[in-house]
């Protein structure tokens, strides 16, 4: 009987290695374990633009706070200051800048701003390939400015640390973060500006934003740093820091140094400026807002009146022409010839009426759609490239903080030269974007050099020399906030900040006299005369700060209980 | 056409002959001489029967030479050629009542009496020619325990089915179905999202030929599927089939069986015809019929699409405002189903062969849809003259299904074919050209949809299945006591999927895509079993011991090709695109071992125990906890035996108990974080960590089961009854737990959580009359379960389930019931008073989503009434659902157009009950002199069902989701057939023929779902997500289905 198990000891030793190797299977071999972080840069950067951008389709931050500062309008919850944090574009936004997500409603998967920065941080650190540590230090300080200009406190100190074993980390004040994130900045020049590291590997074509060029980092790195200044300046005395960087000179001073997230115009990647998707939406909600079009067509009586922006042509697409009646059959609620729109906070009879193919879009220089060369027809995925950058501090912002600056006595000089250089920039920055990254099949025009813009400028100067200091302010964020169409997010931190520029208010009567307001008259050649006034509301007052994605909230038990968005302050608030 | 006219006049050719009578009666009695009271004759290869009478007495219709089956619950059948006899006796050997013969785990043969634990055997001709194609839908309201749920009513689309509720957060929740021994694999293959832009996909099971089935059994506790191991925690369902059967069976046997029949949509709403298009009473081109009257105006511009597109049929610039009462039912069509089946067997003492050959027709009642099935099994068995028996089986079945797109149509770059289907607006002419010359589709309305009858045509999902299933079995009897089992199978199923959206589609930004689907899933197992019967001194006492090996192989590829912009229109390949990319191209492989013993001892006959053992070793879980097992133990007792209760009313009584505990591992490649290769960015190619974190340590989790049941016979049977109830705990769940996103990841796989599920299952069968020449059956089932997720993980409040859409997704909770509804609420104040936005009249949206339904009902039943009188036997099915949610977009969309009856009454104005809220504060109510003011905001309703979203809204478009929410309450009269046994006195002259039968059939009639709004019409049994966990919610599905059939059976 021995001798028999004895012979059975080896065969049972035999089955038992062939079975750990029958069931030592489970290595994925559909995805890497590691990679390079060349490949992980371009990922944060677009990122980063799609989370920020009037993203219709996906959401992004700009989908609803272009609404809030009335570049936009549309049906959404972002009318009347709606939004909740289970909002969708909330949802998109939060969890792309903190975590990697997949992309609600498509198969592709979508990316991460903070978790992959971090995973760049870490792996070029120890690799000694510190530009690629410098360039995610700049952008890792960039977004969490952000996110605390957008929410207020915010996690910080114990996020995107899962790994290390914290699942749910505290949320920070949102003025320590700000403090940290100038030293952070600073740490990432010095990564950039470390000549003894390694850098077996530096970015280039990889690095989307600067093709891994280093001055140009450096300079947008100190810019980023006088933007956040001139946000806290009512809380804080940030002259001597403003005055250092502003003397050392090393700041964005060329058109082509702007920090912009660029796209393309490839639609099966679809590598487009998600706010182009508009064109070939087919329930299109992003509505250009009557009151950014009445500022630019100089209707409005407070400000730029009678003084028409020659960059309407590039901001504004509309599919009709003066004349043409809707393409649906309904009745517009506002219309001035070609322009279509609707109010905030409308609730007027016609506001809900179908007008896919004849409102007005956003337009060649915002989301890289159509140069409206007056051929009035429906956009479509083929009417522009979609190519148009996600600009999120460019030269002209520079000068308009620079004379913002001035104006408001943190620094010394000529807020009026700032003020015309700015605009000049402004208006370059059109040509430039259109050639360098949108390149149309359509001819369009160069903007500078015009006389219409020549003509504009020196109204604005006109107008701006009669005005108060306080106006003169108005107009300076009024102008920052034309340049910057697209870009919602440092104008609602302008508005907040400054109270600049001045936005529509259904509940204040003298914008609204008797809850209605009143379209051009003549405007709908339809119904020739008097327009009917439309009736709008406000349910909530305006919002000071986005409420916190509340899956965040839940999931959390660190987190705090939700925001009142209507009196929640940023710490620099004053 | 040319097969439907051949097999006619076929049958019509068969009908025609004609012969005399013959009646053979008898007496059946048991072998102590009593008489068998009920017990049933059959005529061999017909479905000839008729039961016994109280004394067994019996009297049947039967050709000479024919063979009498005589069979009891209990008994060993037997046969007996009745030559040209007219008198036959027969004597049945056997136990008695309860003593029949189950199939359980891994094919072991069990009496009923030894059972710890509650098997349901199913009858397969129950589930045979009752207009229904599908298998699991046809078991609806006949199982007790059974969940079973429909999803889309187009050809072909999956059916739900549960056993006990839902065990697993994420995983799979359905029963792991065994067929011949083998897996197979009932995944629905998702290819794109049903929430936006899904088809109506099928389940695996639907490839599964139903005249194929010999034997099912559906073991619903884990104390009876805990050998099967791993997958088992779900339940788990045997079937063998004909074909793959190893009984032999003396002499041939020829089926044939043919089925015609009609199918429509079962419900339409009741459309109001008095208001077109507009809002408010004033007519636009909208899609909500809330303008004027038809009385109050006669004429609108025509359509501007229309008449851009067709100028020659729009002369005018107005078109008259005129109602088209039938646009809707005019987009259907009466569809069919056509099914043959032939099945032949035959052998000898040692061999024996069967082959079943089917196909199957369907053309649903949307235009585009239908499915074709084909079907062929072969199987064979023999014993070698070295004692072995050796069998083998193969079938091949191919599947295809068309059909369209469903899903939100609101989501964007969407293009759901239901769309706007059934609430077009009241003077829309869906008769016009669907698309213009170009070949865009046209709309009376600009865009926000495709033409239903555009997207019919065009936008198209195909899917072409093919499963091969290859099986061999030996077994040898070594002594009388030791027998050795050794079976290896196959089960290949491949998906050959086109999903194709036409240029001018509102989805694909108007230029076209092609989505290609290429998945094929393998599996392989292998089980190895020795039984040891020895024979104990004791003669009391029976020992049966079963060691066992179990080799189980799962291995899936799945590429997932998508092509943008056709370059010309109608060809669809992914060459004719401008811009292709790999979406997906996955390989996955698992693998499983098992070693397992089972032992039952028995004593006297009437007292059982049973225990198992299992151990597993899965490749999914990390090298140290990869091993792990788990035991069962279930006992039984005959009561009525073991204390010699003899009663008149009693005559049959056992309990059971059984307790189980079930592993399961985790899915493959859930240990070690990966990157994902993202699609290249302006030509730059990128990566990103992915959003869901792996864990490294992951443990098997595990299912424990108490059960407990009884099954009692009264009244020399007349009533029998079976009761189980049961409660079962999952625990240590590998699931994702989401995680706040700041931590960098959405979520992290992790064991974590519970889940609870108790529940009754009762199962009654009353003989009402039990007549010579009439019977009277009624047959009811009912099943309860309470589905609780029981805790979830430090701090995490809630997960989400799936994510669906904004407003409506389903939750994981603990205290709350699996998968609940959570959604967007209206704001109320701490008395419960609704808070109205004083400037608008409608209700404020609550800042925070809250529980706005439970998908899972609270209880079903079924009741079967039976009735037979000689060759006619009448059979009507009524079920019953209880409670569980629907959201319905379907019902939201039918009131908040404005095109139904309910909403015809529209001249007055309404005032929503509730008082004046902050809009700024959601909850807070506006206080004057520091009490709440009543609502007095008066709301048309127009503005009653359609709001404008934003901070408050009303009832039906755009309102809070808890209004979107109904009780799915319904009642369905199922199935209704009337059968006929043509006499085999007809056939005297073809001695041939053993039996005719001719069945008219009705399927779902009539349905009344109590708590919907009446003229919705609306039947809850529809969903849009298929055979996922997904349920509860509806996103414009295509309505069930009315079917009327007739069918042949022959044998021969």
């Amino acid at each position: 009987m021995l001798h028999k198990i004895k012979f059975l000891v080896p065969l049972v030793g035999l089955l038992a290695i062939s079975c750990k190797k029958f069931l030592d299977i489970n290595t994925d071999p559909n995805n890497p374990t590691t990679i390079e972080v060349s490949k992980l840069l371009p990922t944060t950067q677009r990122t980063l633009g799609d989370a920020l951008s009037m993203d219709e389709q996906n959401g992004g931050l700009s989908e609803v706070l272009a609404v809030y500062t009335h570049q936009m309008t549309t049906r959404e919850e972002a009318d009347k200051y709606g939004i909740t944090g289970v909002d969708v574009n909330l949802q998109t936004a939060w969890s792309k800048l903190f975590a990697s997500t997949a992309n609600p409603g498509t198969t592709f998967p979508v990316y991460g701003v903070l978790q992959n920065l971090e995973d760049i941080i870490a792996k070029a650190t120890a690799a000694g390939n510190l530009r690629y540590a410098g360039i995610a230090k700049i952008l890792k300080a960039y977004t969490y400015s952000v996110a605390v200009d957008v929410f207020g406190d915010v996690p910080y100190s114990e996020a995107n640390k899962l790994k290390e074993g914290i699942l749910h980390p505290k949320f920070d004040d949102d003025a320590v973060i700000y403090e940290s994130l100038f030293p952070l900045i600073n740490a990432g020049i010095a990564d950039l500006n470390n000549t003894s590291a390694t850098n077996a590997q530096v970015p280039g074509a990889d690095d989307l934003m600067y093709g891994g060029n280093v001055a140009r980092w450096i300079k947008a790195a100190n810019t980023i740093k006088l933007k956040l200044y001139t946000q806290i300046r009512k809380v804080k005395n940030v002259s001597a820091e403003v005055n250092a960087l502003i003397s050392a000179g090393n700041l964005i001073s060329q058109t082509n140094e702007s920090f912009l997230v660029p796209y393309g115009p490839n639609a099966a990647t679809d590598d487009r400026n998600p706010g182009f998707y508009t064109y070939f939406a087919t329930q299109r909600s992003n509505h250009v807002s009557p009151w950014f079009y009445e500022i630019m067509k100089g209707y409005n009586p407070n400000i730029f009146t009678n003084n028409p922006d020659p960059r309407i042509r590039y901001y504004i697409y509309n599919q009709v022409n003066a004349t043409q009646a809707p393409r649906e059959g309904n009745q517009t609620e506002y219309r001035d010839g070609p322009f279509v729109s609707i109010y905030f906070g409308s609730v007027g009879p016609d506001r809900d009426r179908s007008q896919q193919n004849t409102i007005s879009l956003f337009g060649i220089y915002p989301v890289g759609g159509k140069y409206d060369d007056g051929s009035a027809t429906v956009a479509t995925a083929n009417s522009g490239t979609g190519a148009a950058p996600y600009r999120l501090l460019t030269y002209a912002d520079r000068l308009y903080l620079e004379a913002e600056l001035i104006n408001t006595g943190v620094i010394t000089g000529d807020a009026k030269a700032k003020l015309a250089a700015a605009m000049d920039e402004s208006f370059k920055q059109v040509d430039y974007v259109i050639t360098t990254f949108v390149k149309p099949t359509q001819s369009v025009p160069a903007l500078v050099g015009t006389n219409a813009v020549a003509t504009y400028t020196d109204k604005v100067l006109v107008e701006y020399d009669a005005a108060s200091t306080a106006k003169k302010l108005e107009i300076i964020m009024t102008q920052k906030w034309l340049s910057s169409v697209g870009s919602a997010v440092d104008q609602y931190t302008d508005i907040r900040r400054t109270g600049y520029p001045v936005v529509f208010d259904p509940s204040n009567p003298a914008m609204a006299p008797g809850g209605r307001v009143q379209p051009p008259i003549n405007g709908d050649p339809v119904n020739p005369g008097n327009q009917k006034s439309v009736p709008v509301q406000l349910s909530r007052t305006f919002a000071l700060a986005l409420p916190w994605f509340q899956t965040e909230l839940e999931s959390n038990p660190n987190a705090p209980a939700q925001k009142n968005p209507s009196t929640y302050k940023v710490f620099w608030m004053p | 056409m040319k097969k439907i006219l051949f097999t006619t006049l076929f049958f019509l050719s068969v009908l025609i002959m004609v012969g005399q009578s013959r009646t053979v009666t008898g007496k059946v009695t048991s072998a102590d001489g009593k008489p068998i009271p009920f017990a049933t004759v059959t005529v061999k290869g017909t479905s000839t029967a008729v039961s016994a009478d109280e004394n067994g007495n019996f009297s049947i219709q039967a050709p000479a030479n024919a063979v009498l089956v005589f069979s009891s619950t209990g008994y060993q059948a037997s046969e007996v050629n009745i030559g040209t006899e007219t008198t036959v006796n027969s004597t049945l050997t056997g136990q008695g009542v309860m003593a029949e013969v189950v199939v359980t785990a891994l094919g072991i043969r069990r009496t009923d009496r030894g059972l710890g634990y509650s098997v349901a055997k199913v009858n397969p001709d129950n589930l045979l020619q009752k207009s229904e194609p599908d298998v699991l839908k046809s078991l609806q309201g006949k199982v007790a325990g059974v969940d079973i749920r429909s999803s889309q009513g187009t050809p072909g689309a999956a059916t739900r089915i549960q056993i006990r509720g839902n065990n697993s957060f994420f995983g799979n929740s359905e029963p792991l179905i065994i067929v011949d021994g083998i897996p197979y694999s009932n995944d629905q293959v998702t290819t794109t999202s049903q929430v936006s832009n899904g088809g109506a996909y099928s389940s695996g099971i639907a490839n599964l030929d139903p005249n194929d089935i010999a034997t099912m059994n559906v073991l619903k506790g884990s104390s009876a599927a805990a050998l099967y191991g791993s997958r088992a925690s779900n339940g788990v369902i045997v079937i063998t089939t004909k074909s793959g059967s190893t009984r032999r069976s003396k002499g041939t046997e020829i089926n044939f069986k043919s089925s015609f029949s009609r199918e429509t949509i079962a419900n339409l709403p009741e459309y109001q015809n008095e208001y077109g298009a507009g809002s408010q009473s004033a007519y636009s081109n909208a899609n909500g019929s809330w303008g004027p009257a038809f009385s109050a105006l006669d004429s609108i511009p025509a359509w501007p699409t229309y008449k851009a597109a067709y100028p020659e049929l729009f002369p005018s610039a107005n078109i008259d405002y005129t109602p088209y009462p039938n646009n809707v039912k005019d987009l259907f069509r009466d569809g069919f189903i056509y099914e043959n089946s032939i099945n032949v067997s035959g052998g000898d003492e040692k061999s024996s062969i069967g082959v079943t050959a089917s196909h199957l027709f369907h053309k649903g009642y949307v235009y585009n849809s239908d499915l074709e099935r084909a079907n062929l099994a072969l199987g064979a068995s023999t014993k070698l003259s070295i004692g072995i028996n050796v069998s083998g089986n193969f079938s091949y079945t191919r599947a295809n299904q068309h059909g369209g797109f469903f899903g939100e149509n609101q989501v964007s770059g969407t293009a759901s074919s239901f769309a706007r289907s059934l609430f077009l607006a009241r003077n829309w002419d869906l008769n016009l050209p669907f698309e213009d010359k170009n070949g865009i589709p046209l709309q009376p309305n600009v865009t926000g949809y495709d033409n239903p009858r555009w997207s019919a045509r065009y936008n198209t999902i195909n899917s072409n299945e093919e499963r091969f299933v290859a099986g061999g079995h030996f077994d040898f009897t070594i002594k009388k006591w030791i027998r050795v089992d050794y079976s290896l199978g196959t089960n290949v199923a491949r998906i050959d999927r086109r999903e194709v959206t036409e240029i001018g589609s509102r989805a694909a930004s108007g230029l076209g895509r092609l989505v290609l689907d290429d998945y094929r899933k393998q599996e392989l197992e292998s089980n190895l079993i020795v039984t040891l019967t020895p024979e104990l001194k004791n003669k009391d006492l029976n020992l049966k011991v079963l060691v066992g090996n179990n080799i189980n192989q799962r291995t899936v590829t799945d590429a997932l090709q998508t092509g943008n912009q056709f370059i010309t229109k109608g060809i669809h390949t992914l060459t004719n695109t401008s811009q292709q990319q790999f979406t997906n191209d996955i390989y996955t492989r698992q693998r499983i071992i098992g070693l397992f013993g089972d032992v039952t001892l028995g004593y006297k006959n009437f007292a059982f125990l049973n225990g198992t053992l299992r151990n597993d070793w899965s490749s999914t879980l990390p090298v140290e906890n990869r091993s792990y097992l788990y035991p069962s133990i279930s006992g039984s007792l005959v009561f009525t035996d073991a204390f010699n209760i003899k009663s008149n009313i009693l005559d049959y009584g056992k309990v059971r108990a059984g307790w189980a505990r079930v592993g399961r591992d985790a899915a493959p490649y859930s240990l070690n974080d990966v990157y994902t290769i993202d699609p290249s960015f302006i030509g730059v190619p990128a990566a990103t960590l992915p959003s869901t974190a792996n864990s490294p340590d992951l443990k098997p989790e595990f299912t424990e089961e108490i059960e407990l049941g009884t099954q009692l016979s009264f009244a020399k049977r007349r009533v029998e009854l079976d009761f189980t109830w049961y409660k079962r705990q999952s625990t240590n769940l590998i699931a994702i737990i989401t995680t706040p996103p700041s931590s960098g990841y959405l979520a992290k796989v992790t064991n974590f959580g519970g889940i609870r599920n108790r529940g009754i299952e009762i199962d009654l069968m009353v003989r009402a009359i039990r007549g010579k020449d009439f019977s009277w059956d009624i047959h009811g089932i009912f099943t309860q379960n309470e589905n609780i997720v029981t805790e979830l993980t430090g701090g995490v409040d809630r997960i989400q389930m799936a994510g669906i859409i904004s407003g409506i997704n389903p939750y994981l909770e603990p205290g709350k019931p699996f998968g609940y509804l959570r959604g967007t609420v209206s704001a109320r104040d701490a008395e419960g008073n609704l808070l109205i936005d004083p400037v608008t009249g409608w209700m404020i949206t609550a800042d925070e989503e809250d529980m706005v339904g439970d998908p899972t009902p609270d209880f079903k039943m079924g009741i079967t009434n039976t009735l037979r009188y000689k060759g006619l036997s009448l059979n009507v099915l009524w079920d019953w659902t209880q409670g569980g949610d629907l959201y319905s977009v379907t019902v939201t969309s039918l009131l908040g157009r404005g095109v139904t009856k309910d909403t015809r009454e529209r001249q007055t104005s309404w005032i929503i009950p509730g008082v004046y809220g902050d809009p700024n504060n959601p909850g807070q109510p506006l206080l004057v002199g520091g009490k709440t003011v009543a609502n007095h905001t008066v709301i048309t309703t127009n503005d009653l069902y359609f709001s404008a979203g934003g901070p408050s809204g009303s009832f039906g478009i755009n309102s809070a989701t808890e209004w979107n929410v109904f009780d799915a309450t319904s009642f369905h009269l199922r199935e209704v057939t009337l059968a006929y046994e043509v006499p085999k006195t007809v056939f005297k002259k073809m001695s041939f023929f053993k039996g005719v039968t001719l069945s008219l059939t009705g399927r779902n009639l009539w349905h009344l779902a109590p708590n919907f709004p009446q003229y919705t019409n609306f039947d809850p049994e529809v969903n849009s997500f298929g055979s996922t966990a997904v349920q509860g919610i509806e996103l414009s599905a295509a309505p069930t289905t009315r079917r009327f059939g007739f069918h042949m059976n022959f044998s021969f």
